[in-house]
């Protein structure tokens, strides 16, 4: 298992390699440059003053100098500033933006599944009841519905309709102005302020949950009713055991290991696949921070992210197969 | 002493008809073919169903009160920001939608078909890729015309040898002349012993190139790309790309410009679309192909001398064609999402050309006070898309009965 690991790792390095050059060969290959801005904020800049900041940031070079010379700096941990910000690149995105992504993702996930995998067990174990029928209607729709449709509603719902119907106060986008400092010092109770946190994070998670949800729900019953069908189940049921204990130490041990290698494939997805619900609810994770750094071609932040995208993801498809091997112990790797 | 036969219905005969008769049990499915061909009909009629133009913005006296409009009888689902009709927009939007939505559907899951086909088929026999000029001939699969193939391949490698070695040199360059200056720090020193080794590699490739091979194993190249095409995260790249292919800045640009004109954007779309699309199909038809090939029919059909292009795509694809069916479905309905999610983020085609999604882009900004702009386009796209996933499910019960989810 150790050398599998060790092997897996070796080999994922030729693959980031790949992801690298493509990223920033799409980035640089980007329309305009970042002295764009430059030159239109300020009209004065001469031709040779321009060609002097070209030099300074190293855009007169061809892309492949570019390249290495970034990877061989993004090796020793530098990923350049950020031009739009004007702090570290590397600081940004992995300080301040990706634990953000992690916060509202991973609420996201735990949500999602806390509540699909009981309602896809009851909907395997009812199979062909109504409530089957109703929750595997209610999963397609659920995976039909465009998250950026699924947010605008939520938003309007929670910020128009339900304050103007109750007059309950309309729930915040954004992120608070609170920060763990405001705890310590004392001007607002612990509970305040992980209430302010929550009041802002309930819509993005709400959106990203709903969508998972559907999903998940279908993953879990399918995979639950390829078990439930085999031999081992009606023997488990012939010898007379309970039929609690037939679902829940003989089914579900076998119906949750496909589920544990979709979720660790899923992961990277969630993280990335939030721009647009960030983008919705104004939330600045890491989402936002790859439109916003598109945008304002600010290409060492957008890099970095990119880049670290692309690492969690291999990080996660290793993570995925190793927890396969532990979950079910059938499968061995050498 | 005859044996009476079977009954049997007329449309039972047919496989058509067998499986009409087991789709027609999904009713869902059927209702929603019934509401994609309305959809396609909608889109082809258009300019004959659509009170306004698509674009027209209301001219004259008090202009105010005609942005905005709420649903009305003479605007049913009320007027934009522009002042345009919303129920026009939305049906030229169903054109975009679908054309897109088919065009990258279909395009995505040929091209997985293809290299999928010839991954699973060409599995565990290497193609002889690169035969040095001093080598003799060895064993592996080779394409026909291989002599041409032989010189271009060395031409390729050489080339591509030349261009490391000017890339060690532009790389190493400087800091090896700073170092042979005096200055000799430590990342000029690193310079110098990396250019050192690069060269000696370089030199040992271009000794090895002349006698040496190299093959590839189809399945493995093919599979290897998928898996970085897995690596890399999708959504992000596709604002990236869509961006850079728009550029009329670039060649790329001004190429795509020159040939498509107006539809460019469509295009770009189209095509981005299925640079990410052809994974899924094509790891799926690799795996069928990989268990079919071993079978008798496949054995017979080359025994009888069938070329290898016959038997890949006369005997082996078409016994994979359920799950292509029901890939091509699910296609459509999920390239219609990215289509309005990557218009909704301004990255997809562009205004004024109405599609779902840059309709939502606008509807977003004004959602407290209009919030009818949002939902027209919003539940257009959510019932196509579920239309196109019951229909899915319906063909796969109905094609395919033994698999399941």
């Amino acid at each position: 298992m150790f050398a599998y690991t060790i092997r897996r790792l070796v080999q994922m390095i030729p693959l980031l390699f790949a992801a690298s050059v493509v990223i920033f060969a799409l980035l640089a290959l980007q329309p305009g440059d970042p002295l764009d801005e430059l030159r239109q904020n300020n009209p004065n800049l001469t031709a040779e003053q321009l060609e002097q900041l070209r030099k300074a940031y190293g855009l007169d070079q061809p892309i492949y100098v570019r390249y290495f010379k970034w990877l061989g700096r993004a090796l020793q941990g530098d990923l350049g500033q950020s031009r739009s910000y004007g702090v570290k690149a590397a600081e940004f995105v992995f300080g301040e933006r990706l634990p953000r992504t992690l916060l509202l993702s991973g609420l996201a996930f735990a949500v999602a599944l806390l509540i699909a995998i009981p309602v896809g067990i009851f909907s395997a174990v009812r199979q062909y009841s109504t409530a089957d029928y109703a929750i595997t209607f209610m999963t397609f729709i659920g995976f039909s519905t465009p998250v950026f449709f699924l947010g605008i509603i939520l938003l309007y719902l929670f910020t128009v309709v339900v304050p103007e119907r109750t007059g309950l106060p309309a729930l915040p986008t954004g992120l608070p102005s609170l920060f763990w400092s405001d705890v310590t010092t004392g001007s607002i109770s612990f509970f305040g302020f992980i209430g302010t946190w929550a009041s802002h994070l309930i819509l993005p998670v709400m959106t990203l949950a709903l969508i998972q949800m559907a999903s998940w729900t279908r993953y879990m019953r399918a995979s639950l009713l390829e078990v439930l069908n085999q031999d081992f189940i009606r023997t488990a049921r012939a010898k007379g055991l309970a039929e609690r204990k037939v679902l829940y130490k003989h089914a579900l041990r076998n119906a949750l290991i496909p589920i544990v290698t979709l979720v660790g494939l899923a992961v990277p997805g969630v993280l990335g696949g939030a721009i647009i619900t960030e983008n919705i609810f104004s939330y600045p994770g890491m989402g936002r921070t790859i439109f916003e750094s598109l945008l304002a071609k600010d290409y060492n932040v957008a890099m970095a992210a990119l880049a670290m995208l692309a690492v969690l993801t291999a990080l996660f498809n290793l993570i995925a197969d190793l927890l396969y091997a532990v979950v079910d112990p059938r499968i061995r790797y050498s | 002493m005859a044996i009476a036969a079977p009954k049997s219905s007329a449309s039972a005969d047919t496989a058509f008809g067998l499986f009409w008769r087991r789709f027609r049990k999904h009713r869902l499915a059927v209702a929603s073919l019934v509401f994609i061909g309305l959809l396609i009909l909608m889109a082809v009629f258009a300019p004959f169903i659509a009170p306004y133009s698509p674009t027209a913005q209301p001219t004259g006296e008090d202009l105010a009160s005609k942005y905005f409009q709420g649903p009305s009888r003479e605007h049913w689902l009320g007027t934009d920001d522009l002042g345009r009709d919303v129920l026009s927009r939305i049906i030229y939007g169903a054109r975009v939608s679908l054309l897109v939505g088919f065009m990258a559907a279909i395009s995505g899951v040929l091209l997985g078909t293809i290299l999928g086909t010839l991954a699973g088929y060409f599995s565990g026999r290497p193609f002889r890729f690169y035969l040095g000029p001093l080598n003799r001939r060895e064993g592996g699969w080779q394409p026909p015309l291989f002599v041409a193939w032989r010189v271009a391949s060395w031409v390729l490698f050489y080339g591509l040898l030349l261009g490391a070695a000017q890339l060690v040199w532009t790389l190493g360059g400087d800091d090896i002349r700073a170092g042979l200056g005096g200055d000799w720090s430590f990342a000029n020193v690193l310079s110098l012993v990396a250019s050192s080794l690069a060269w000696a590699a370089i030199a040992w490739a271009a000794v090895w190139g002349l006698r040496g091979s190299f093959r590839l194993d189809l399945d493995i190249a093919i599979s290897r790309v998928i898996d970085f095409m897995l690596t890399i995260p999708e959504l992000p790249l596709l604002l990236v790309l869509s961006a850079l292919l728009r550029d009329p800045g670039a060649s790329v640009g001004q190429w795509i410009q020159g040939v498509f004109g107006e539809s460019t954007s469509v295009f770009i779309i189209i095509s981005i679309l299925v640079i990410f699309g052809w994974t899924g199909s094509a790891r799926l038809v690799r795996g069928a192909i990989l268990s079919l090939r071993e079978q008798e029919f496949t054995t017979a059909a080359q025994a009888l001398g069938a070329s290898e292009a016959r038997v890949m795509f006369r005997h082996l694809v078409p016994n994979t064609i359920a799950p292509i069916i029901v890939n091509v479905t699910l296609g459509v309905g999920g390239a219609i999402v990215t289509e309005a999610a990557l218009s909704f983020l301004g990255f997809g085609i562009q205004p004024p050309v109405a599609t779902w999604g840059n309709m939502l882009t606008n509807a977003q900004e004004y959602i407290f006070s209009a919030p009818w702009l949002a939902l027209a386009p919003g539940f257009m796209i959510f019932l196509t898309v579920l239309a196109f996933n019951y229909l899915g499910d319906g063909l796969r019960d109905a094609l395919d009965p033994r698999s399941r989810l």
